[in-house]
């Protein structure tokens, strides 16, 4: 009951500082990217806060202990993305002006067909992205009060759907910014009483070799024991770091940044909170490994070691503290991800208005909780890493190519992003419903990134070269470059906006 | 039989889009969109997005070798160790490669050649 409370907790806070910030939600402008009147420090808080998610707050933990030390690879890959965020989009797309991917796009090419072809690669990325964090609120809640899974989803649908509907973005920030905080504080705080508590003969078991195999001591991902871990290693890295890159959600941040030096550094800030945070998940597997090694479900396992540590009423308190800061996880990364896919829904593919905006936030949230039901048995990672493996394969190279290339044409980008988003669902899909050995085969299939990334820079670079470029490709490439001392005046007046 | 094609900067397109779209549902919208319809200094442009590849592709490089060489300790670190390279290691190295690049990059920008 404890732990009810402590999420219920956390969901009043958040309901007040989004009703707090409702004033503000007034035009679509101000309800997709606040107008841009964000704070830089307020930013980054709020990207990493919406980015840390589920994935891992419980998926982190729940792999290690099923996988083995290699699941550290996934935090390092969703940290080392912000490097290439910092260094390929975050100044250039703020330059665009575009408010999203499809924006961009349209900016960028000027191809309406294309804008609705990135408005579904959107929905796509954003539900693979929802449905685990949905499963993730199910396992939580059922874990804390014996509410059945169903029942969890379908009310934490409810709440996401109508916190995003009544305030919007500008009250995302501030909510996600508190999240990211309530997430340190109630993922962190906890562990160190835990790495205390665990006693020393615990302790060392977390990280002695001894008495563990030594696969699970590897430190790299060896995926259902297929016996390539190198393999699956690069190809999870090449799908976290380079997805990061092409998450629309995370995009989507920069344009409430004041200017393209800001976005820059907010990126960096994100650096620095995600590598303080991702410290303590693992604390949770290492030591998850030593009192709970064969939890039931994978993904509560976070939620599993107070309890296993410090039976009574420490213990009680630790996993009701525990159980909010992964509630908060979820609340704050499931908000932005449907942010981004109502806007995709309206604002791409029907042309933006208002009311359609919330109706996409309610319809979204529908579908994702609907597909959250039956996929409680797939592990949390598993569909995020598929989130990220399709960014990479579409929007990272379209961005890439778009704001570094003066050659890629709409042709080009439409080719690129058909193949790169069909080859990586479909290999995703086919490794769910063919039983494969496992091998190489299935590595390339259940982490299709390694490939599908190549081959849709690839595709996209070759069709771009027989058609036509336009003249003012060349200035909208330019543009995004621009020095800043050329423009002042214009950051200027972005600035005191 | 020559078709008439109306000529407008990205921006300003972009701008015009939401401008009908906010017509549409008969609303004024009052959000700004950030137009920028001055005319840029090609030469200046030219420059910037040239140094800043050259400085984004390096950043990228240094990625990759940064990451294969974290994978390549890790992994001969070997298993008592192995954990703790990758729990130490590789967010401080992230961090530094971004730090050094946006430093860059913005010493590009405060003196365009």
């Amino acid at each position: 009951m404890i732990g009810l409370a402590s999420i219920s907790l956390v969901l009043i806070s958040s309901v007040v500082i989004g009703v707090w910030g409702v004033r503000a939600a007034r035009s679509t402008p101000d309800f997709l990217v606040a107008s841009r009147r964000i704070v830089p420090g307020w930013n980054a808080l709020a990207i990493a806060g919406e980015y840390v998610s589920a994935a891992s707050v419980l998926g982190l933990a729940g792999l290690l202990v099923k996988n083995g030390v290699g699941a550290m690879w996934y935090a390092v890959g969703f940290t080392g993305g912000y490097v290439l965020v910092a260094a390929l989009v975050a100044g250039p797309m703020r330059r665009s002006g575009a408010y999203t991917v499809p924006d961009f796009a349209e900016y960028r090419l000027g191809s309406p067909r294309l804008r609705r072809m990135c408005g579904l690669v959107v929905l796509v990325i954003m539900l693979l992205y929802l449905i685990p964090q949905f499963k993730a609120a199910g396992v939580v809640l059922e874990l804390v009060s014996g509410i059945p899974y169903w029942v969890g989803v379908v009310g934490a649908g409810l709440v996401v759907a109508s916190t995003i509907a009544v305030g919007g973005m500008r009250a995302a920030t501030y909510v996600q910014a508190f999240h990211y905080m309530v997430k340190l504080a109630f993922i962190a705080v906890p562990a160190l009483f835990l790495i205390f508590l665990a006693g020393p003969a615990r302790r060392a078991a977390a990280i002695n070799p001894a008495e563990v195999d030594a696969e699970w001591m590897r430190p790299l991902l060896d995926l259902d024991g297929s016996g390539h871990p190198v393999l699956a290693t690069v190809s999870v890295l090449v799908a976290t770091t380079l997805g990061a890159m092409g998450l629309p959600h995370v995009v989507m941040r920069f344009h409430t940044v004041a200017g393209a030096r800001a976005a820059r550094r907010v990126a960096v800030g994100v650096i620095v909170l995600l590598g303080g945070f991702y410290l303590f998940p693992i604390v949770y597997g290492l030591l998850g490994r030593v009192v709970a090694p064969n939890p039931a479900e994978t993904d509560i396992v976070t939620v599993l070691v107070p309890g296993e540590i410090a039976p009574g009423a420490v213990g009680a308190v630790l996993t009701a503290l525990v159980a909010a800061g992964a509630f908060a996880a979820f609340l704050s990364t499931s908000s932005g991800l449907l942010l981004a896919l109502a806007g995709g829904l309206s604002h791409d593919l029907f042309g933006g208005s208002l009311p359609r905006l919330r109706l996409g936030v309610a319809a979204g949230t529908g579908l994702a909780v609907a597909l959250a039901l039956p996929a409680a048995g797939v592990d949390i990672n598993v569909l995020v890493g598929w989130a990220f493996a399709v960014a990479a394969s579409t929007f990272c190279p379209l961005l890439a190519l778009g704001i570094w290339w003066r050659g890629l044409t709409a042709t080009g980008a439409t080719v690129g992003l058909l193949i790169g988003a069909g080859a990586s669902t479909g290999a995703a899909l086919a490794s769910v419903f063919i039983d494969l050995e496992p091998g190489v085969v299935s590595i390339l299939l259940s982490q299709p990134a390694l490939w599908t990334v190549p081959m849709a820079f690839t595709a996209m670079i070759l069709a771009s070269r027989p058609s036509e470029i336009p003249e003012w490709a060349d200035e909208a490439v330019l543009r995004l470059h621009l020095p800043t001392r050329s423009r002042k005046s214009v950051d200027a007046r972005e600035e005191t906006d | 039989m020559s078709q008439r094609v109306r000529v407008t900067s990205p921006q300003t397109r972009l701008a015009m889009r939401r401008r009908a779209d906010a017509m549409r549902r008969g609303s004024h919208q009052s959000g700004r969109a950030p137009i920028v319809s001055t005319a840029i200094d090609i030469e200046a442009a030219e420059r910037a997005l040239r140094r800043q590849r050259r400085l984004a592709v390096r950043t990228v490089a240094l990625l990759g070798i940064a990451l294969t060489a974290l994978l390549l300790a890790a992994d001969l670190a070997g298993g008592r160790l192995g954990w703790a390279v990758l729990f130490f290691m590789p967010y401080p190295v992230l961090l530094a490669l971004a730090a050094i690049h946006v430093r860059r990059a913005e010493r590009i920008e405060a003196d365009p050649r």
